[in-house]
């Protein structure tokens, strides 16, 4: 027997002469809950309680019901959930992410001191225009990707999904921030990255599992990209340049969080793919440090070539701007190291199974 | 709590911190050899010169749409994720599953404003609502509500799974588009959590699922965005906004009319986009009226299939009639809310062209003038 009345009957109609059955009203899920708001508000982590705070290992959601809620037992199995286990997309603490991504958005039209923008030599300009053609290229790739998995996650990982949906308006942000220098100096977009051509993109949009996908974007991905921006001090040539980048920094380091710390949780509970990982770590440093990776000791790369020339202050001075380069890109190896070392995966580096530019750097 | 502006600044102040030591190291880094790096990217622009101004309301993505950058193409033959405008990279592989490149596909001229104003009307559920003033309600006026709240989280749900799963498919040659969507997909997730929210903190909790016959047809309609547009805003987005106002009018404390209040904004904004999205969509090609108008009518079907389910009806009532003893006043004002769902259905459809005045499903025509 279904658990309420499945129609009010053929024609009817609501108004004050319908007569209500209200037998729904005994279907509900675990009741008696009163969420109180804490420091930082009410946040997700408050309603964790009880029933609507455990995520299942394994959930059995086939329709679009949310953790919790009291189930149709005929309900559509319209939900094509095919990531329906917890080990396949969980991390500790994906709410408190969410929850700081709400805490600093920021209007790219209006919190950017644009003002501070004046003519540079043309040289620069040019320079600048290149790389925020190409960082403006690659962001969004971040957003169309992620957005591809969530409604391919169960609703019982609500955290997982509500996360990856403020990744999506962050790199929206992103790619418009970017194109907006481009556009506002006298310059106007270059050359198309060449970049996504590379392994990197390629093989984020081939990653056919949650995990896979996370560690190409949130980790090997988007992690020397927050050296990058964590380093923009050096790039820029004014204060609406420095905002940007601190600020994209800041957005970037939730991402790359969300990526380390379900590393981690696949790392401690599922040790069968622990090797499976580590060949992505592979292929990520292969890519980092190899000389295809943004400010990576790369000789072809637009972007490469345009950060040399923002970094030495003119074409004049690219040996300058490639010493700094290339301490931006150890800087990018210590912090890859770090990160790796963080999310539980540290053997790599004593077992001489890491890069052999990550391990000279580690020996040095 | 401080402001988001004090809050911007305490994090300018320690991140400065963090990049100052950071870029000590660096400058501290010895020499190496330059390679002979290629400076061909220099000459590699279509349009130089662009010196966009803020303006009122700040540098906007629609006021970049100077030269060519603004010649928004009636077909992007780029399959690539390039950017419009840039100078194209030769030999890029078509890896991304772009299909969407026609701009009758997915355009509309106000996605750029629409996006720049949902990052101005931003909020936190967790902090934006006031709480605090949520007060315990009778039980069956508490469970109706819950069961409300229910309710338009699974609608939030059915949202962003779906448009989160078209934006990949859309070109760079639209990007206003892409990043606007984005935005509705950021909206819906605060939509969800904040009527999650509302359920778990009043001595309550979740209420019985969805019939989501209405959901179903939404998510399955993956084949064509702006058939996605009519049954996902036009139909759903005008009873969903619709409910809010509603709830906004009979809300039972300042916590849930700030909260109805905010939504009904952000809701207006994904309609506004979609309506003019359909409308273009319609008036480039007048020969699909049979197609979009048959897509209403399998909506409309499933809407009333929908309505047939009492639960989210009742609990309506209950709460417009202020608990179970008042149910039949509060019937009535189900079918006053109805009938303004029904009526902005129709002028919404109206307004893309489409006239269903002839053609509306008997279980919704019941209500046209209640």
């Amino acid at each position: 027997m279904p658990n309420t009345t499945v129609s009010a009957g053929p024609g009817v109609t609501y108004d004050e002469h319908y007569e209500p059955k209200l037998d729904w009203m005994d279907s509900k899920g675990q009741w008696g809950m009163k969420a109180e708001p804490g420091k930082h508000g009410l946040t997700l982590e408050d309603i964790q309680m009880d029933s609507y705070g455990e995520a299942p290992e394994s959930s059995s959601i086939r329709s679009g019901r949310q953790r919790g809620s009291a189930a149709r037992e005929w309900n559509y199995r319209s939900g094509a959930y095919y990531v329906n286990s917890k080990q396949d997309v969980w991390l500790r603490n994906a709410g408190g992410l969410y929850e700081e991504a709400l805490q600093r958005q920021w209007s790219s039209a209006t919190d950017i001191p644009w003002e501070t923008i004046k003519p540079l030599p043309d040289d620069i300009e040019r320079a600048a225009c290149q790389f925020t053609t190409f960082l403006s290229d690659i962001e969004f790739v971040a957003a169309d990707i992620p957005g591809r998995w969530v409604a391919t996650i169960s609703p019982d990982y609500l955290e997982t999904r509500m996360f990856l949906m403020t990744q999506m308006m962050d790199e929206a942000r992103h790619l418009d921030v970017f194109r907006k220098r481009a556009l506002s100096n006298g310059g106007g977009l270059m050359r198309s990255s060449e970049d996504t051509m590379g392994g990197g993109v390629v093989s984020i949009d081939m990653a056919r599992d949650f995990s896979e996908m996370s560690a190409r974007v949130h980790v090997i991905g988007e992690s020397p990209v927050l050296t990058i921006f964590r380093t923009g001090e050096l790039l820029a040539k004014n204060e609406a340049e420095k905002r940007i980048y601190r600020l994209a920094a800041q957005d970037e380091s939730r991402h790359v969080a969300f990526g380390i710390m379900h590393m981690r949780y696949i790392g401690q509970t599922e040790p069968e793919r622990r090797e499976e990982i580590q060949t992505y770590l592979d292929e990520g440093e292969e890519y980092l440090f190899s000389g295809s990776a943004v400010g990576s000791a790369g000789t072809d790369r637009s972007s490469t070539a345009s950060m040399a020339v923002l970094l030495g202050g003119g074409k004049d001075k690219i040996d300058e701007g490639w010493r700094l380069l290339m301490a931006i890109n150890r800087r990018q190896m210590r912090e890859w190291v770090q990160r790796v070392k963080s999310a539980g995966f540290e053997e790599r580096f004593t077992n001489g199974r890491a890069h052999p530019e990550v391990l000279k750097l580690l020996r040095n | 709590m401080p402001t988001s502006e004090e809050k911007i600044e305490d994090q300018q102040k320690t991140g400065v911190k963090r990049h100052q030591r950071i870029l000590q190291e660096i400058v501290e880094e010895e020499a190496s050899e330059t390679p002979q790096l290629s400076l061909d990217w220099m000459e590699h622009n279509l349009e130089w010169g662009v010196r966009v101004k803020p303006g009122k309301k700040g540098l906007t993505i629609g006021s970049l749409n100077v030269g060519i950058y603004g010649e928004v193409p009636e077909y992007h033959e780029d399959r690539t994720r390039a950017l419009r405008g840039a100078y194209p990279s030769a030999e890029r592989p078509f890896i991304a599953n772009i299909n969407l490149r026609h701009k009758r596909e997915l355009w509309a001229d106000n996605a750029a404003d629409l996006y720049e104003e949902t990052i101005q009307k931003r909020w936190v559920p967790a902090t934006d609502i006031p709480w605090d003033t949520i007060e315990p309600l009778p039980d069956d006026v508490e469970r109706a509500m819950c069961q409300l709240c229910t309710e338009l989280c699974q609608q939030a749900n059915v949202e962003y799974e779906t448009v989160a799963g078209w934006i990949q498919q859309m070109s760079y040659g639209f990007h206003e588009v892409k990043v606007f969507l984005a935005s509705e997909v950021f909206d819906a997730a605060r939509h969800f959590d904040v009527f999650r929210k509302r359920a778990l903190s009043n001595g309550g909790g979740l209420g019985l699922e969805s019939r989501a016959e209405v959901d179903r047809v939404i998510l399955q309609s993956n084949n064509d965005w702006t058939s996605t547009c009519l049954f996902l805003h036009v139909l759903r987005g005008s009873f969903t906004q619709t409910l809010y106002r509603y709830g906004e009018m009979f809300a039972h404390n300042p916590a849930e009319k700030a909260i109805f209040a905010r939504c009904l904004q952000d809701k207006a904004r994904h309609l506004t986009y979609s309506l003019a999205h359909i409308k273009y969509s319609f008036s480039e090609q007048p020969r699909k009226e049979r197609v979009f108008q048959r897509v209403l009518d399998i909506a409309e079907t499933q809407m009333v299939r929908d309505l047939k389910d009492p639960v989210l009806p009742e609990s309506l009532g209950v709460i417009m009639g202020n608990g179970v003893e008042g149910v039949r006043t509060g019937m009535r004002r189900v079918g006053n809310l109805l009938g303004d769902f029904v009526r902005t259905y129709l002028a919404n459809a109206r307004y893309v062209g489409l006239d269903r005045s002839e053609r509306l499903a008997e279980g919704l025509a019941v209500y046209r003038d209640m």
